[in-house]
């Protein structure tokens, strides 16, 4: 118990640490662009543009911005305003945008785990057979196909062709099931993939023929002795399968007119809405943070022998 | 004979490889009694380890194959019994350790999950009961406060205990025989000596069976009642252990012994290495397997592959040499 | 005196630690070459990607359509035919006959003439003119200039040789051709140079960091290596992709552009460096844990012992041991940049046209996906091509880790 609340507090204040870097880093790049954000656009008023400046801080000096900023963040969560939203701030952006895009992910994540895990045990359980090749081959394919290219011709077949999804908006499952699947299907090979390694691994492990020769039947000894091991690659992962959910959402949530946070993040990079953009990137890390925790510890309660530091 | 419980006739291995088929076992028969110690000696790739696997149906298929024979055991046959069938076997009525106490035990479960499964298996005990008789074989094995021990994972516990736990999971359904693979080889001297003794008393106490399978001539002497020695996948002299180590019948046996360390040797004494390497399972050569490695060989033992024949009251060698007057044996052995 | 002797004494020793490495490696290579060919699929894969390697190379010297030349009017959308297509018969080209061989000796003949003209010339300003006068008429109107974009000097080469060869032979739109009326064939070979090129230069670019960085801190250990994995590891929390989009969004810039062009960097090298720049993470960490238990063994020791100064050894004795899973690594992180460089392109961020990468033709033909009208070509050619691509990577990759895995060699 004391080993899990240090290794919290330590992991709490590497997230911050990095969400540092992360904003200065942004912070720098935003400022190096030569003029405001304004600057760009149709001829605004000096007036207006000294008004605009005032309202985003930007009249200030940079090291005046770059602590003004920070110490909003920190003492008050607040992430400024949107440059190019008109009245948003950036927290009401994220606040809409969350829900959706977690929700999308949560779908996709959870698809992705079992529909990965069941056939990387399947396959390899019955290696070599048709069915394994069968599932070795949509795997790869699986990794080979950019998720935007699964997702357009899984709306020509689902939407148009045989119709039994709506073709966008949300709030349905029926609505989010598509985006999800198409989100979720190179990850599902991907675990599909490292559950087959795993369980083929595992399978020659001592351990295992201990099992066999204690009379245990086959389907126990695999799912009682074989799979746990197998799953550990595929914990490890879960991480970087986060990220990689993140980044397909950008993709899908434009593919479907999803109103999630990745819509909203290339259009606030396309526009340059740096604020907006910034304070979305610095979820995505807390996001990523927590989940990479999340992680680290069913990792240690999988395998007793890892320890949490 | 009538007290034997397992016995094994013709029993042929072989594997798939990519430099052709091994063949693991060849031809190979034995008799386990009741409540013996029977020693299966040889070195690393005579089969001793695939003839046993092979008894309890852990030959992985493919690559492995079997090619042949019956292993008799309470009136079935273990090679052709189906996966049910072999399940209520293993684990009950056959029991197996294994060489390495590290990997041998699952690292992501409790000591107490891992034994508990086979007696609630096969003896149909609730958790409860399971863990009582858990903690009960622990004690008998000699773990100290056993039911706190239960709920520690194999890495907690050193090597000398985890083959203890070994034994302890392997003897909880009080099996008839006990298949020891290499138990001592990975550990302590010292340690292994325990465990031997652990072994001995045991059986002692249970009259079960064991299978004893060792490279070590040293370790047959001290609990071992009847003795085989292999090599290349044959059984090349069986006999009860003190004629085996008085006058051993074969050239290899003796090539064995006199690579074993002794006490009364004098200081400067060499150790006698076997000269050469076991041969290629693959191509095994015509002729007596071990004839170029064998002081003894004689031009025939080129031609002829030796079967075990009888040599003395219950001693049985394969070689058509006679070791104490290096010739050849005036019975004509059967090619 | 002294030093001398103990220089030979150095030199034979390195020259001993040199042949028993040689004799180790090579053994361990020719190991893995023995398993590699028994994969069929690895050897299918790897014969796929030389082939693919050659043809992108050589895709100039094929006769192949051209990848920019539009025809809106009448070759919109046109599904795979094996319809005759002569080079530069489009009536907009305007060139002479509709023939490409006739427009290029036309214009020759041209240029031909202003050459002559200009050497006939004797006012050194006149001569100046009319050189840039040429320049510009080769730039404008070249038929290769009209047909292809930026062809490099090698490619221009390649170009001329192919009309030497085929003439104005070019195969018929086997692949069809997408919204703009150009040839999908020749769009997808032209696409595969650079959706290679980022894939192997950006790789490359994260090898070299990768490699260094985690030989560096493997091989120092203790304080060093504990801080530069640290950093690895705030890195690793820190959501790339992301980044690298607001990078390539400032890239975008226009202020910024120009004052990089100014410089003389161009976007695309930007793109292979910063994708480089995400992908070092994991091949510094396979790399240090490899250096951390090479460093026990004998050579590196005994490399120390005879004076080897630390980059000496890292580099010459630790990096060749650590090649093999280098390259397992290698063959699997190009498919993932090839990956990410279509992603990117979907999002309007990466290779931008006229240059063509596969990336970019899948994301025209997503757009073009419609329930109207089927126009499944545009999107399933350029797919297959990537997709076999990384099909035949991942096997490859696979079939190398396999091949290498020391763990393997023991089992058996």
């Amino acid at each position: 118990m004391r080993d899990l609340l240090s290794y919290l507090t330590q992991r709490f204040f590497w997230m911050l640490l990095t969400l540092w870097v992360v904003y200065t880093f942004s912070f720098i790049l935003m400022r190096s662009v030569p003029g405001n954000p304004f600057s760009s656009e149709r001829n605004v008023p000096p007036a207006i543009e000294r008004q605009l400046e005032a309202r985003y801080n930007l009249d200030a000096p940079p090291l005046t911005q770059y602590i003004d900023y920070l110490v909003g963040i920190v003492t008050r969560f607040d992430l400024g305003w949107c440059i190019r939203l008109e009245d948003y701030s950036v927290n009401q952006v994220l606040a809409e945008g969350l829900p959706v895009s977690a929700s999308l992910a949560i779908f996709a994540m959870v698809f992705a785990i079992i529909l990965g895990v069941s056939t990387g045990v399947v396959s390899a359980v019955y290696r070599g057979t048709y069915a394994d090749i069968g599932m070795r081959t949509a795997a790869v394919l699986g990794i080979a196909i950019p998720n935007f290219v699964l997702a357009g011709l899984a709306i020509l077949l689902f939407v148009f062709g045989i119709k039994i999804f709506p073709a966008g908006g949300w709030g349905t499952l029926r609505q989010v099931a598509l985006p999800a699947l198409c989100l979720g299907a190179p990850i599902a090979a991907y675990i599909a993939r490292l559950t087959r390694t795993g369980m083929l691994e595992v399978l020659t492990k001592d351990h295992v023929r201990t099992a066999f020769a204690k009379g245990l039947p086959k389907r126990t000894v695999i799912m009682k002795h074989v799979l746990p091991g197998a799953m550990l690659p595929v914990v490890s992962y879960l991480g970087p399968a986060t990220a990689r959910v993140l980044t397909g959402s950008l993709v899908l949530e434009q593919i479907f007119a999803l109103p999630g946070l990745g819509s909203h993040f290339i259009h606030a990079a396309l526009q340059r809405d740096y604020t907006l953009a910034t304070g979305m990137v610095l979820t995505y890390t807390v996001i990523l943070f927590v989940m990479n925790t999340l992680v680290d510890i069913s990792y240690s309660i999988i395998d007793p022998r890892v320890k949490l530091q | 004979m009538s007290d034997s419980i397992l016995s094994v006739d013709d029993l042929r291995v072989s594997f798939k490889t990519d430099d052709g088929i091994v063949r693991a076992v060849r031809g190979v028969s034995f008799d386990v009694r009741r409540g013996e110690t029977i020693g299966l000696v040889g070195e690393s790739g005579s089969g001793k380890s695939v003839t046993n696997l092979a008894v309890m149906g852990l030959i992985p298929k493919p690559p492995g194959t079997i090619d042949g024979g019956s292993a008799m055991y309470d009136g079935r046959d273990l090679l052709s019994m189906g996966d049910r069938e072999l399940q209520s076997v293993r684990g009950k009525k056959i029991a197996m350790i294994f060489q390495d106490p590290m990997t041998a035990l699952n690292p992501l479960m409790t000591v107490e999950q891992q034994m508990t499964e086979v007696t609630r298996m096969h003896m149909g005990l609730n958790k409860k009961e399971a863990r009582l008789r858990a903690a009960e074989m622990l004690e008998m094995v000699g773990i100290s406060s056993p039911a706190k021990r239960l709920r520690d994972y194999p890495h907690q516990f050193s090597g000398g205990m985890r083959q203890r736990v070994m034994i302890a999971m392997a003897l909880s359904c009080e099996p008839d025989i006990l298949i020891a693979d290499e138990p001592t080889t990975a550990l302590d001297v010292t340690i292994q000596a325990q465990i031997l003794d652990l072994l001995a008393d045991l059986q002692k106490r249970r009259g079960t069976s064991i299978i004893l399978i060792t490279h070590d001539l040293g370790v047959v002497a001290g609990v071992c009642h009847r003795v085989m020695v292999m090599y290349a996948g044959r059984v090349v002299e069986k006999s009860d252990v003190h004629p085996l180590f008085e006058s051993p019948q074969h050239p290899y046996t003796i090539g064995l012994l006199e690579s074993l360390p002794r006490i009364d040797q004098s200081k400067g004494g060499e150790l006698q290495a076997i000269p050469g390497q076991p041969p290629d399972l693959a191509h095994i050569p015509d002729g007596c397997s071990f004839r170029p490695r064998c002081p003894f060989s004689i031009d025939k033992c080129v031609q002829q592959d030796p079967l075990l024949t009888e040599v003395g009251p219950d001693r049985l060698a394969a070689c058509l040499v006679d070791v104490e007057t290096a010739e050849r044996k005036a019975v004509e052995v059967e090619s | 005196m002294n030093t001398g002797k103990d220089d030979r004494d150095v030199k034979l020793l390195e020259q001993i630690l040199d042949e028993s490495k040689q004799v180790q490696g090579v053994s361990l290579w020719q190991d893995a070459w023995k398993r590699l060919r028994r994969n069929k699929a690895a050897m299918a894969s790897m014969a796929t990607l030389c082939i693919l390697g050659i043809l992108a190379f050589l895709t100039p010297l094929l006769p192949l359509q051209s990848p920019i030349d539009k025809d809106l009017n009448n070759r919109r959308f046109l599904p795979p035919s094996l319809e005759t297509v002569v080079m530069g018969q489009r009536d907009g080209l305007k060139f002479k006959d509709g023939r490409l061989t006739a427009q290029l000796a036309k214009f020759e003949d041209e240029i031909g003439e202003l050459r002559t003209k200009q050497r006939s010339e004797s006012d050194p300003d006149k001569r100046d003119a009319i050189d840039e006068q040429i320049e510009n008429r080769i730039e404008v109107e070249h038929p290769f200039n009209q047909l292809w974009n930026e062809l490099d000097s090698v490619s221009w080469g390649l170009c001329e040789l192919r009309v030497s060869i085929f003439g104005d032979y070019a195969i018929p739109s086997i692949f069809g051709t997408d919204q703009l009326g150009r040839d999908l064939l020749a769009r997808v070979f032209w696409g595969a140079r650079v959706s290679l090129i980022v894939g192997i230069v950006a790789t490359l670019v994260s090898l070299i960091i990768g490699v260094s960085y985690g030989a560096t801190a493997g091989y120092f250990g203790g304080i060093v290596d504990t801080i530069m994995m640290r950093i690895v590891d705030v890195l690793y929390s820190i959501p790339f992709f992301f980044v690298v989009i607001l990078i390539m969004t400032f890239l975008g810039d226009d202020a910024i552009k120009k004052r990089m062009n100014e410089i003389g960097i161009d976007q695309i090298m930007v793109f292979y460096v910063v994708i480089g720049a995400i992908y070092w993470l994991t091949m510094s960490r396979v790399v240090r844990g490899q250096v951390l238990s090479l460093k026990e063994e004998q050579f590196v020791e005994s490399a120390r012992t005879v004076g080897a100064s630390s980059s000496r050894i890292i580099f010459r004795h630790l990096v060749p041991n650590v090649l093999g899973i280098v390259i397992v690594y290698l063959t699997l992180t190009i498919p993932s940049v090839m990956l990410f460089e279509a992603f990117l392109s979907f999002l309007g961020m990466g290779v931008s046209p006229p240059d063509v990468s596969w990336g970019l033709l899948l994301k025209d033909g997503v757009d073009a996906l419609s329930s109207v009208k089927l126009f499944w070509w545009v999107v399933v050619f350029p797919g297959a091509a990537l997709a076999a691509t990384l099909f035949a990577l991942n096997f490859l990759g696979d079939g190398l880790r396999d091949a290498l895995d020391p763990r393997m060699k023991n089992r058996d």
